[in-house]
């Protein structure tokens, strides 16, 4: 049931009365906000247990590697290297290493394949024809 | 015949039927002007709420009538319809009605960012602890409504006090429903002490602080991932509404508008509601509640008495802020900057930007901002909280 008011906003008040009223008032509003600081902690550790468990492997996919430009050792085939880094030699034309570096990080986020699983053979600049 | 004309255009003028509480009232609206036009004192509220007041002021323009009986059934006249009403009695009704002050915190939730608070949960104790000027100033005016030409009621006494939740929303909420008497003073009473903040929490922020607690640096504050702060809003409303109803309209929009913020999927209505909507109520809110000083209800007694409770309210508000902030300085043993404290009294952002620029003075490489933006955020869910507890005492 709902009151309309507690006290009756129109009778006189004596200062105990009001002590009383006030003692009441901020003892409510710190223990509501005690009781969201608690709330706020327990969902902020629920969140992060939550969302660092699948925080690892979209950092992997948005690792931008170092060009190579030489050939590196070879390893066996469908065998994801470690380190984030990819496989093969890249030729470059006309692009420098780091717009290669971002073509690279953005071929890997859009398909969704990680860079470590990904060969990339050349970037070549397509010139626009004159007309 | 010229003379009885130009007789019957006097007699008709506002000249004719000026009273000198209206005449005051109008000097005083010039000098609201000038503090907010010249000196930049909370000018885009300052300037409706004094152009509001001249407007009301002006004798025999009706626009504060009410012969319909909107706001005042007592000066109803039969057979009014509410178009008769005078245009700012019919926009006052989104004050009395409580739309004006929730779409206001709707616009301030979409422009809060609650990262700070969330990043330190514990920001919200201060924040509840920066409302004790209300509580004090709430005892003061019941004593002082012993007094045969002041006579506050337990009403205008949470009127009063809820000066000190540094609300200017609130504060009009609170004072639209339990007493819309005083409205017009407390509404100018809480959105002047807001403007003179930077003048008021320094001296009582060095009294009550040692150098060595002002001069600590805080630790740098974790990252708010965007899930912690899309629950937020939600949980908080759920939570308090539940607790307090009577705190749901503020809280309710405070957090929806957030929401609009946060969610990533709303940036328009988000847009809309810190802009253009915010606005819009900000012109329509002011000028009403400006005019609510009309001459003859606003130069009483009791209106030095509201400022004299607003001061009061503020500065122990503040005090309260900071004293729970020497609490946790000790107790976590020196981590916490007690300024920040301070800026647990809501006015956002201006109170935290006391904070920041005092600290500063004492240690020239600290940067205390965005610490004291929590307590500061925290203390506009504070103040919603303790209006809601107000209204369910002496709400009717």
């Amino acid at each position: 049931m709902r009151l309309l008011y507690i006290i009756d906003p129109t009778a006189p008040m004596s200062v105990p009365q009001a002590l009383l009223v006030a003692v009441t008032g901020i003892a409510v509003v710190l223990l509501e906000l005690a009781l969201l600081t608690l709330v706020i902690q327990l969902l902020s550790k629920a969140v992060r247990l939550f969302t660092g468990r699948k925080k690892n492997q979209p950092e992997e996919e948005f690792f931008i590697p170092p060009v190579q430009s030489a050939a590196p050792a070879a390893k066996p085939a469908g065998v994801p290297l470690p380190d984030g880094r990819s496989e093969g030699s890249l030729e470059l034309e006309n692009v420098d290493e780091p717009t290669a570096a971002v073509i690279m990080a953005i071929v890997s986020n859009e398909s969704g394949i990680p860079l470590n699983r990904l060969s990339f053979k050349s970037i070549r600049l397509m010139q626009e024809k004159q007309k | 015949m010229i003379i009885d004309v130009l007789k019957g255009i006097l007699v008709s003028s506002g000249f004719a039927s000026l009273s000198w509480q209206n005449a005051v009232m109008i000097l005083v609206s010039f000098v609201f002007l000038y503090l907010a036009i010249a000196k930049k004192f909370e000018p885009l509220l300052l300037v409706p709420i004094a152009f509001g007041m001249l407007l009301a002021n002006m004798p025999e323009t009706g626009l504060m009538a009410d012969p319909a009986g909107l706001i005042y059934p007592e000066q109803a006249v039969e057979g009014a319809h509410w178009y008769n009403d005078g245009v700012l009695m019919l926009i006052y009704a989104g004050v009395k009605s409580s739309i004006f002050p929730c779409l206001i915190f709707m616009g301030i939730g979409a422009m809060t960012d609650f990262g700070p608070l969330l990043a330190n949960p514990i920001s919200l104790l201060l924040g509840a602890a920066a409302q004790l000027g209300i509580y004090v100033a709430f005892v003061i005016a019941i004593a002082l409504g012993k007094i045969p030409w002041i006579g506050f009621t337990p009403s205008d006494a949470a009127s009063i006090a809820i000066i000190g939740g540094a609300d200017g929303p609130t504060a009009i909420l609170v004072a639209s429903k339990l007493a819309p008497d005083l409205l017009g003073p407390i509404a100018l009473a809480a959105y002047s002490y807001m403007a003179l903040i930077p003048l008021i929490q320094p001296p009582i922020m060095k009294a009550l602080t040692t150098e060595k607690e002002r001069k600590v640096e805080m630790k740098q504050l974790r990252e708010v991932t965007k899930t912690e702060k899309i629950i937020f809003p939600i949980a908080v409303f759920v939570i308090v509404s539940l607790l307090l109803p009577d705190a749901a309209p503020l809280i309710g929009f405070l957090m929806l508008g957030n929401l609009f913020k946060e969610c990533g999927v709303t940036d328009r209505l988000s847009d809309t509601a810190q802009n253009s909507l915010c606005n819009i109520v900000t012109i329509m809110l002011g000028t009403t509640v400006g005019a609510t000083a009309a001459g003859d209800k606003f130069l009483q007694p009791t209106t030095l008495a509201i400022v004299a409770l607003g001061l009061v309210a503020f500065a122990f508000s503040t005090a309260g802020g900071l004293l729970l902030g020497k609490l946790l300085y000790l107790v976590t043993g020196g981590k916490v900057n007690p300024l920040i404290g301070s800026a647990g009294v809501s006015a956002v952002p201006m109170a935290a930007r006391v904070s920041q620029t005092e600290g500063r003075k004492y240690n020239s490489s600290n940067f205390l901002l965005m610490h004291a933006m929590g307590p500061n955020v925290a203390g506009v869910i504070g103040s919603a909280i303790a209006a809601g507890f107000l209204l369910l005492m002496f709400g009717d």
